[in-house]
């Protein structure tokens, strides 16, 4: 018993299941619990979450990445220009789109390496480095910030099927989640990134390759931002280069709820993804409730900060409790 | 690499100048412009209308605005601020934030630099000196939707607010509402969080959830066309197709291909490419004849409905972001 309340999950998932139990009685009636309802809260978690899994596994080896906002509108709107204004097929394009977001994340993590500056401030030079130059350069081709995109039928069926209401995001959520589960707790590589993290020079003394951990995830990081841009593109049919802003702080917010210390070194990704569907549970059921909303982001925080306050708690229980 | 560019760019300028007659007269400073953010397709159009008017009057111009949209109630008043500075011969202003930007148009304005307002401000105009209004009129913009909607026998109307905290905006859902109430017909105003603004899955669920609480939403009015494409994703998802009648302020060839299949009723068009175009033109004609339109220069809203969207596709077509949208 104790050795799974031990794990930094634990936490997570109290302040979830807290949280889901509020919101299923503070909306009777409304659906939120059915199938729809439960859908339409998973939908708004997995694209999220996609990004929220190796943004979390990048604070834990000790670094931030704020790119990935601009990164997500950066690959819809090369997908969307591409399938649009140039009328090319939808698969290279979506590997374009990709490939960008990778080599965003490549520019972050060398930059961070090499300057040993805060990634906090390298990565939000680039967040804003890369909306301005998706913006001037589509303004450039097509004189558009937003444009339609054109997607092929087995593209569509990739990153837009739905089964009823729920997307396919939420598959490839849990596929990434699965990988990086995988990658996190059975192999050298996930051991790497806790030492990274914990302590960065007796990591390195002890052979931990630093560098290459570091550009590898903020790789990941890119990739999987692009990801959620193509997926957001083309479920939409449109991209947009102002996409996923909201994740700048959302996705390392949800990997705190989700028991990641700020300070890197400590962390799962079973609790980035409670601390994800946490997210979408309050930021969704918050509208079935009726409430003014008004005070919407009143509610959102006390709620956040109670959820968090909860995940804490449990923590320390666990952790005091023989 | 900049330099470069502002370089070829105003040898451009001088070129096209050479060619059309006579160059901007005595005062030496810059014609500045202080407008929307580019990132919102609809500023993208009226800075064409304002690129497009430069090259035909042959002047030369600077496009100001704010590139992060997070703190634009302080942002605005500062660039306003920073461009008086630089006493351009003229000023081109959207007056988004009245608060913080009147005062300082009545500076420039008592410093005898012609004032001329674009887009928002439409109330200020005539007290704080400027020489004119082209725009449109957001209030009057949401009492037209709220009208269209209550013609049509809407009982429970939705206003989705997806920026709260920006005044202009928040006219259009006020006349929404005003429009609505003279008609007897009962309001909900809803809003969402700041972070979410830009986040189409977002908007949908928090639609959703807002129409599983009260049942009784017959009418939703959206503020933008993104948000008016999660609209019609949240109806569909709550199994209300064709129950609930969808309206939007703003373009885009979504909403404009779901207006040709009869799933948005109607899109508002303040026609911002207008907005940007004839700000230059009475500027030219300002500085150079001392002419200017008396009054108010409405360019909005022009109501887009089945009647009349194949027509804007088309030009959607031919010349992509002219009417706010592609």
């Amino acid at each position: 018993m104790t050795k799974y309340l031990k794990k930094p999950e634990t936490g997570a998932f109290a302040a979830f299941l807290l949280t889901y139990v509020f919101f299923a009685l503070a909306t009777p009636g409304t659906g939120f619990v059915s199938i729809n309802g439960t859908a339409g809260w998973l939908n708004l978690a997995a694209e999220l979450g996609i990004v929220a899994i190796p943004v979390g596994l990048l604070m834990i080896s000790g670094e931030f990445d704020l790119s990935i906002g601009s990164t997500v509108g950066a690959a819809s709107m090369i997908l969307a220009l591409g399938t649009n204004q140039f009328g090319g097929p939808t698969w290279p394009m979506i590997v374009l789109a990709l490939t960008a977001g990778g080599l965003i994340g490549l520019c972050n993590g060398l930059v961070v390496v090499k300057t040993k500056l805060p990634s906090f401030i390298v990565t939000l030079a680039t967040n804003f480095i890369v909306i301005g130059a998706t913006m001037g350069t589509s303004r450039l081709i097509a004189n558009v910030t937003s444009s339609s995109i054109f997607a092929s039928d087995s593209a569509k069926m990739v990153f837009a099927f739905r089964w009823g209401q729920a997307n396919i995001s939420i598959l490839w959520w849990l596929l990434i989640a699965f990988i990086g589960y995988r990658v996190l707790s059975r192999t050298a590589f996930g051991n790497w990134i806790y030492a990274t993290g914990g302590n960065e020079d007796s990591a390195r003394a002890a052979g931990v390759p630093v560098e290459r951990v570091k550009i590898t995830l903020f790789v990941a990081t890119g990739v999987a931002a692009a990801l959620v841009g193509i997926l957001q593109g083309i479920q939409w049919n449109s991209g947009n280069s102002t996409y996923g802003m909201g994740y700048v702080f959302q996705a390392p917010i949800v990997a705190v709820i989700g028991g990641v210390l700020l300070t890197g070194g400590y962390g799962s990704v079973v609790g980035i993804v409670f601390g994800t569907a946490l997210f979408g549970v309050i930021s969704s059921g918050i509208f079935y409730t009726g409430w003014n909303t008004d005070w919407i982001q009143l509610f959102l925080g006390l709620l956040l900060a109670l959820a968090v306050l909860a995940n804490n708690y449990v923590r320390r229980l666990a952790l005091t409790s023989k | 690499m900049f330099s470069n560019l502002i370089k070829s760019l105003t040898v451009g300028a001088a070129v096209a100048m050479s060619s059309v007659v006579p160059a901007v007269a005595d005062n030496d400073g810059p014609i500045l412009v202080v407008s929307g953010p580019l990132s919102w397709p609809f500023f993208a159009a009226v800075k064409q209308g304002f690129d497009e008017g430069a090259e035909t009057f042959g002047i030369d111009y600077q496009y100001i605005a704010v590139t992060d949209t997070s703190n634009m109630t302080s942002d605005y008043p500062r660039l306003l601020q920073q461009a008086i500075s630089r006493n351009p011969s003229m000023l081109l202003v959207g007056e988004f934030f009245p608060d913080g930007m009147d005062p300082l148009i009545r500076e420039a304005t008592a410093a005898g630099i012609p004032v001329l307002i674009h887009n928002s401000g439409q109330t200020l105009w005539q007290d704080n000196g400027s020489i004119g209004f082209i725009g449109e009129d957001p209030f009057q913009m949401g009492y037209k939707a709220g009208e269209i909607q209550a013609e049509a026998g809407v009982k429970l109307g939705l206003c989705f607010n997806q920026v709260p905290g920006n005044p202009t905006v928040e006219e259009r859902c006020n006349g929404f509402v005003a429009a609505m109430e003279a008609a007897g017909v009962e309001t909900i105003y809803q809003t969402i969080g700041t972070g979410d603004a830009t986040n189409p899955q977002a908007m949908t669920q928090a639609i959703k959830g807002t129409l599983q609480a009260n049942p009784g939403i017959d009418g939703i009015y959206t503020l933008n066309a993104v948000p008016a494409m999660s609209a019609l994703r949240a109806v569909d998802e709550v199994g209300r197709k064709g129950d609930v009648l969808i309206g939007t302020a703003d373009l885009s060839n979504e909403a404009l291909i779901a207006i040709k299949n009869g799933d948005l009723a109607f899109a508002m068009d303040q026609q911002p490419y207008l907005q940007g175009f004839m700000s230059m033109q009475v500027a030219f004609q300002f500085l150079n004849y001392g002419l200017q339109p008396i009054g108010h220069v409405k360019t909005g809203p022009l109501v887009i409905d089945s009647s009349n969207v194949d027509a804007t596709l088309e030009v959607n077509k031919k010349h992509a972001g002219v009417r706010g949208a592609s």
